[in-house]
């Protein structure tokens, strides 16, 4: 569960620097409609492909649940996060994100 | 919502009218509904009830969200009864049908 | 309703939402609670030790036990401990005229002696499951009522998504500090990212009660003969009837062998034997829930019960019982492993928050219009009593069970139906308080009380038994020493609430003034 959480996490974070609100906020300022699709992109791809490593371990039941779980989860601790320290909500994703590989070797 | 002055018992007879529609008739329909899936899906007799029971649900909700979103409380009772007289008929005919 | 759509929408959701959402509230608090039920009730039995013993010899044990204590019964369960819940449980149904209940008893036994454990008489975790569905009604109108609740659930988070014009542009949204908007961005926070939970939770209770609810498919479908239905989709309760001659039961642990075997090794949840002492005894072997997201209802081995042989084979589910399995493998979540079974709780407490946010801006909505009269219409003062009692009061109701479970009198007669009692007495009074204490103090008060019972309940545990967080933490019963450290951030939580309360009550200029501008006209 843990790659898939870093992986959603991620995800979502790529996805919610894609609005123009949010990126104003994090890094004042408005997103180049190629870094939009560009983060768009990569915010989905990370969420779609982080099914497999919830998948791989568990079997595709408990896999797809934990999955969803995980899902939620991230998209939570990124939303309350964000407010109170939106620096360490954006590190936190590149960290995670850098920080997959090794777990995906700890875990898998 | 609320105002100074009350709000008309014509108003309150008609959020009546609409929550009966809803909770009965909706109730009513969700169950034809359900009949009808269960006399009539080519499966296995407890397969077509179950798929019956818990597709009902998805009945009921939709005649909910009519009954507060027509335009009128007339138009409430008429939405979800025209369904389930539909709903009856095929029942009726796929009881009959399957008659021994 | 002639605005249109989504003005219709928000206006259903805002009310369907008040009138049922004290009612969901507490089903949803106490839901959650039940998905730690197994270690709830660790917590107040305490005296239940964990034992090394294999399968086989805590099921010789059981059933020499019941073959002494219960052998005209109607009915006999075994439940075998596990990972979660250490205690080997036997349960018995006596044996009354046909068509009438009889009474169920249980009893803990200890497999080293094949004694019942002396432990405190307590509903423990079961309390909160029991309630979340049956809500202490008589039966089956407690079933019902929270069925119909859940149907209201459903149109509310239906309803919900229709009226939230923003939900993808407002996905990310959350802004604190901001009075009532922040009540809002929270409500459609926990709302909106946890609503694959909240969908899944709803509709699978629907489905959980379907058979009783909406009966009519089985009764046109199958006529007079219904039990046909329940004994093709529910093959255990589908036994052989007593024939009134006495029998020999045969042990149990060869079938508990043979029923793993057709399973690869899959765990046995529970083993129920019916007319124990007749000749047409039958034993049904279930399957763990823990093996799989899908709670196969067929997934039963059964056995005559004097011979031996296995009279049922248990087939392969078809999809529509897969469908259905699933749903109510989800909701009752048995497969969950402990970090998942926290996320089930996590995702549990948003359902609760959200129904609870939910409370609170209704009201908030509305009191800023009597800000300047400063005098609130009853209905507003109704809802606000109600708010406070179903939310703040029902919390010190569970610390107060909890704290009646350490409190009572190990010898007290008809002790686990006291702490019930201590809990709905605890209820009252804060309802009672609510009256009383209107407004900001109420909330204020209630919360304080709530954080402070909250936040002693590991020193009461450690004054009242030998299990206190030193003990649990180093002998490692997680368990134990969770629930302590729950209690302690839940009280942690409550007095930061409390604090939060008064601070704003001490600031009437902030908040309260804050222009409704900010908020749009949604709903009425």
């Amino acid at each position: 569960m843990l790659v898939a959480l870093l992986m959603c996490y991620a995800g979502f974070t790529a996805l919610c620097l894609s609005t123009d609100r949010h990126h104003g906020e994090l890094l004042h300022s408005k997103p180049s409609p190629r870094r939009r699709l560009g983060l768009r992109a990569a915010g989905w791809l990370l969420l779609t492909v982080s099914i497999w490593p919830a998948v791989v371990i568990a079997g595709w039941g408990q896999g797809l649940v934990q999955w969803c779980a995980v899902l939620m989860l991230s998209a939570l601790l990124l939303v309350l996060l964000l407010p109170y320290r939106p620096r360490l909500a954006m590190n936190l994703a590149g960290i995670g994100l850098l920080a997959c590989p090794v777990a995906a070797v700890a875990t898998l | 919502m609320k105002s100074k002055t009350s709000l008309p018992v014509s108003y309150r007879l008609a959020v009546t009218s609409r929550v009966l529609a809803a909770v009965v008739g909706g109730y009513l329909m969700a169950s034809l509904a359900s009949i009808c899936l269960a006399l009539w899906l080519p499966t296995s007799r407890a397969d077509a009830v179950i798929v019956g029971m818990m597709s009902s649900f998805v009945f009921y909700l939709l005649a909910v969200l009519w009954c507060f979103a027509c335009r009128t409380a007339g138009r409430a009772w008429l939405g979800v009864m025209a369904p389930c007289v539909l709903f009856a008929t095929l029942a009726g005919v796929g009881w009959w049908v399957a008659r021994p | 309703m002639k605005e249109g759509f989504r003005q219709a929408m928000a206006w259903l959701h805002t009310w369907v939402g008040l009138i049922f959402g004290w009612l969901l509230f507490a089903i949803f608090l106490t839901g959650t609670l039940s998905y730690f039920k197994d270690e709830i009730t660790h917590w107040m039995q305490p005296e239940v030790q964990v034992h090394g013993v294999d399968d086989a010899r805590s099921l010789a044990v059981a059933q020499a036990y019941l073959e002494r204590q219960a052998p005209t019964a109607a009915r006999w369960f075994i439940t075998l401990p596990d990972s979660r819940d250490p205690g080997l449980s036997v349960m018995w149904q006596d044996k009354v005229d046909p068509g009438k209940r009889g009474n169920f008893i249980q009893k803990v036994l200890d497999p080293v002696s094949g004694q019942p454990v002396q432990v405190r008489e307590s509903m423990g975790g079961e309390f909160f499951y029991r309630f979340h569905f049956q809500l202490q009604m008589p039966h089956p109108w407690g079933r019902w009522l929270s069925t119909f609740a859940a149907m209201v659930m459903f149109v509310a988070l239906i309803t919900g998504i229709i009226t939230h014009k923003k939900i993808f542009k407002d996905f990310f949204t959350f802004r604190p500090r901001k009075g009532q908007r922040s009540w809002l961005d929270g409500h459609n926070a926990v709302g909106v990212l946890v609503l694959p939970f909240h969908l899944m939770i709803t509709y699978s209770s629907l489905v959980i009660f379907m058979s009783m609810v909406m009966p009519a498919p089985i009764v046109a479908s199958y006529g007079d003969d219904t039990r046909a239905f329940f004994s093709e989709v529910f093959p255990a309760t589908d036994n052989a009837p007593a024939l009134g001659q006495p029998g020999k039961l045969l042990p149990l642990g060869p079938m508990y062998a043979q029923a793993r075997q057709q399973w690869a090794g899959g765990h046995v949840g529970r083993v129920a034997v019916n007319n124990p002492g007749d000749v047409n005894a039958s034993v049904n072997v279930f399957r763990a829930g823990s093996d799989s997201v899908v709670h196969d209802f067929g997934s039963i081995v059964s056995f005559n019960g004097t011979t031996g042989e296995q009279v049922r084979v248990s087939g392969e589910p078809s999809l529509p019982a897969v469908i259905g399995g699933s749903f109510y493998g989800l909701h009752m979540g048995h497969f969950a492993g402990p970090v998942l079974r926290w996320l089930y709780f996590i995702c549990g407490l948003a359902g609760t928050a959200m129904i609870g946010s939910g409370l609170v801006i209704w009201l908030g909505k509305r009191q800023l219009k009597h800000v300047k009269s400063g005098v609130m219409p009853f209905e507003l003062k109704l809802v606000e009593v109600l708010n406070i009692a179903s939310m703040s009061g029902l919390m010190i109701a569970i610390a107060a069970f909890f704290w009646a479970n350490r409190l009572l009198p190990v010898s007290v007669a008809e002790r686990s139906a006291w702490e019930v009692q201590v809990f709905f007495i605890a209820w009252g009074l804060s309802l009672l308080h609510a009256m009383l204490r209107r407004g900001r103090q109420g909330w204020v008060e209630q919360l304080s009380v709530g954080a402070l019972l909250f936040v002693a309940v590991p020193l009461l545990n450690a004054i009242t038994t030998s299990e206190h967080l030193g003990v649990s933490l180093a002998r490692g019963d997680w368990a134990m020493a969770g629930f302590d450290l729950t209690c302690l951030g839940s009280g942690v939580f409550l007095a930061w609430a409390a604090w939060k309360m008064q601070r704003r009550a001490a600031l009437p200029s902030k908040a309260e003034g804050v222009p409704s501008l900010k908020l749009k006209p949604e709903a009425h």
